[in-house]
């Protein structure tokens, strides 16, 4: 070995050990040959540690039943090639954290023999923001879909499931969802008109409502907004949708039932007005007697008695169909 | 005074919701019992607005036979907490929101005229709307058209124009057979 290649190893032992990923050199059966620093970084353990021995797995991976399937992955790999790529397992420090590693290995050959770099990347950050992303996508009240350029569906959360009773599985990497949650045919075109009317203006849509047709035959109504994600031309389309079928159940109640009070208070006291004012000259003309009279007052009396009563209920049932109304108007409501 | 029910339909036994303003109710009533007694019908006044005593009178100022109405009053029997009921004449219920009383006392009336041509007046829809809700008022003339229907029976409907939610008109109008607006 002369000078140059003592530099040449020097400056890779450098690169090596100041690498951003941790990297593991193995000799026969496992053993560690070179451990650098990021290495000791990520999982804690020193050179000193690992050099020499294969321990050093054991330490990384505690539990033996996931050890066991870790092995178990690796040999599957190794069956077929001698190296393998983006190997995501997940570590034990010596700290006791956990931490998400992405390994890629090669064989290389050095003075006559097989040594294996192996290669791993700490993705913890990226795995946890995933799975936070993940989560609050799947935990949102709302349905949440994402279209791929050619409309196959990327993301269906768990919203998205409920509402429509179609689980992700029947409908990640599909596009048939549509046909499925607007069967009708015309009210399918007369929706995509809609949109690609919207959508040639700008390339999102708000508060479109929609009636779906749920997997068990139930139909709910939602409230769209759309946006455009991406770049590079590269676009995905993220749906959110709104079930708002109970609100409009409760809208619909709400003016079903004041239709039905407004009808109940202002036919009854037109005729109540009328039967008066018919009286009252009846018994100026002597149609009437005193008695009769007195009965048709208190008759009248009686029915203006019960539409107080309903103006009572109507105003109670008001407040408690729509909670929404300000407590101030709710109070005044309340009589 | 107009014809507002045409006498073959009237034969045909048909049942008419007829519609009128709140200050022609009362007047409407009495010209259709006239208009249906000049063609022998006997009616069978359902009254929740006017005692059965005011109406009879007025009817009687207007020339209608006494004979030729029975009345079912809704009316008196709160007013004046008790009233006896007179064979062939009247029947007094106590509330007019006690539909199982109403109905009984139709049917007991309707038997009380058996064999005669009857012709049951129902005054009116927009009285007891004070009472009932548009459902059970609903279900109320739904059971009653069918027992006149049963029955052989023909039916007039007194109700204000304009005052009826589309819901319940659109109901009432297919239990009754024609709907004539008076204005």
């Amino acid at each position: 070995m002369d000078g140059t290649n003592d530099k040449k190893s020097c400056i890779e032992a450098d690169i090596l050990d100041n690498a951003l990923v941790m990297i593991a050199i193995l000799g026969e059966k496992g053993r560690i040959i070179s451990w650098n620093h990021a290495a000791e970084t990520i999982t804690g353990y020193s050179q000193n540690d690992v050099i020499g021995s294969d321990t050093i797995w054991k330490k990384l991976y505690p539990d033996k039943d996931y050890r066991t399937i870790v092995t178990g992955r690796i040999a599957g790999i190794l069956k077929t090639k001698n190296y393998f790529e983006n190997l995501e397992t997940t570590i034990r420090t010596r700290y006791g954290e956990s931490r998400t590693i992405l390994w890629n290995t090669k064989i290389i050959r050095e003075s006559g023999l097989y040594r294996t770099i192996s290669v791993g990347m700490d993705v913890t950050a990226e795995r946890e923001g995933q799975v936070f992303r993940e989560s609050i996508i799947d935990n949102a009240y709302v349905l949440i879909a994402v279209l791929d350029p050619k409309g196959q569906i990327q993301v269906w959360n768990k919203a998205a499931e409920m509402i429509t009773g179609y689980s992700s599985d029947e409908v990640i990497g599909r596009r048939d969802i549509w046909k499925k949650l607007y069967p009708d045919a015309e009210y399918r075109r007369s929706l995509t008109d809609k949109i690609s009317r919207i959508i040639a203006g700008q390339n999102y849509f708000e508060n479109l409502e929609t009636t779906i047709l749920t997997k068990t035959g139930e139909r709910r109504i939602l409230s769209w907004n759309t946006r455009q994600i991406g770049a590079n031309g590269v676009y995905h389309e993220i749906a959110i949708g709104r079930d708002i079928t109970e609100q409009r159940k409760a809208e619909e109640a709400l003016v079903a039932y004041m239709t039905e009070m407004t009808m109940r208070l202002k036919q009854p006291v037109g005729i109540i007005s009328s039967t008066l004012l018919e009286s009252a000259q009846l018994f100026k003309d002597g149609m009437l007697s005193h008695d009769e009279i007195i009965l048709v007052f208190e008759g009248q009396a009686r029915n203006a008695a019960q539409i107080e009563a309903n103006i009572q209920e109507f105003q109670t049932a008001i407040v408690e169909k729509n909670r929404s109304i300000p407590e101030a108007y709710q109070k005044f409501l309340e009589g | 005074m107009p014809d507002f029910i045409d006498p073959r339909d009237l034969e045909k036994k048909k049942i008419f919701l007829i519609l009128s303003s709140p200050e022609k109710i009362r007047q409407r009533n009495s010209d259709l019992i006239k208009e249906i007694s000049g063609l022998g019908y006997h009616t069978i006044v359902v009254t929740t607005n006017y005692p059965y005593s005011v109406l009879a009178k007025m009817y009687a100022q207007t020339g209608i036979p006494v004979d030729s109405v029975s009345f079912i009053d809704a009316v008196t029997h709160t007013s004046v907490g008790s009233a006896e009921n007179i064979p062939g004449i009247v029947r007094f219920i106590n509330n007019p929101a006690n539909l199982t009383d109403m109905g009984i006392a139709i049917t007991e009336m309707l038997k009380e005229q058996s064999g005669k041509n009857v012709c049951i007046m129902y005054d009116s829809v927009s009285t007891m709307l004070i009472y009932l809700s548009s459902v059970n008022i609903s279900k109320f003339i739904h059971f009653v058209t069918n027992k006149l229907r049963l029955m052989d029976v023909s039916g007039v409907f007194l109700a204000v124009e304009k005052g009826l939610d589309p819901m319940l008109m659109s109901q009432l109008t297919t239990f009754v057979d024609d709907v004539v607006d008076t204005g």
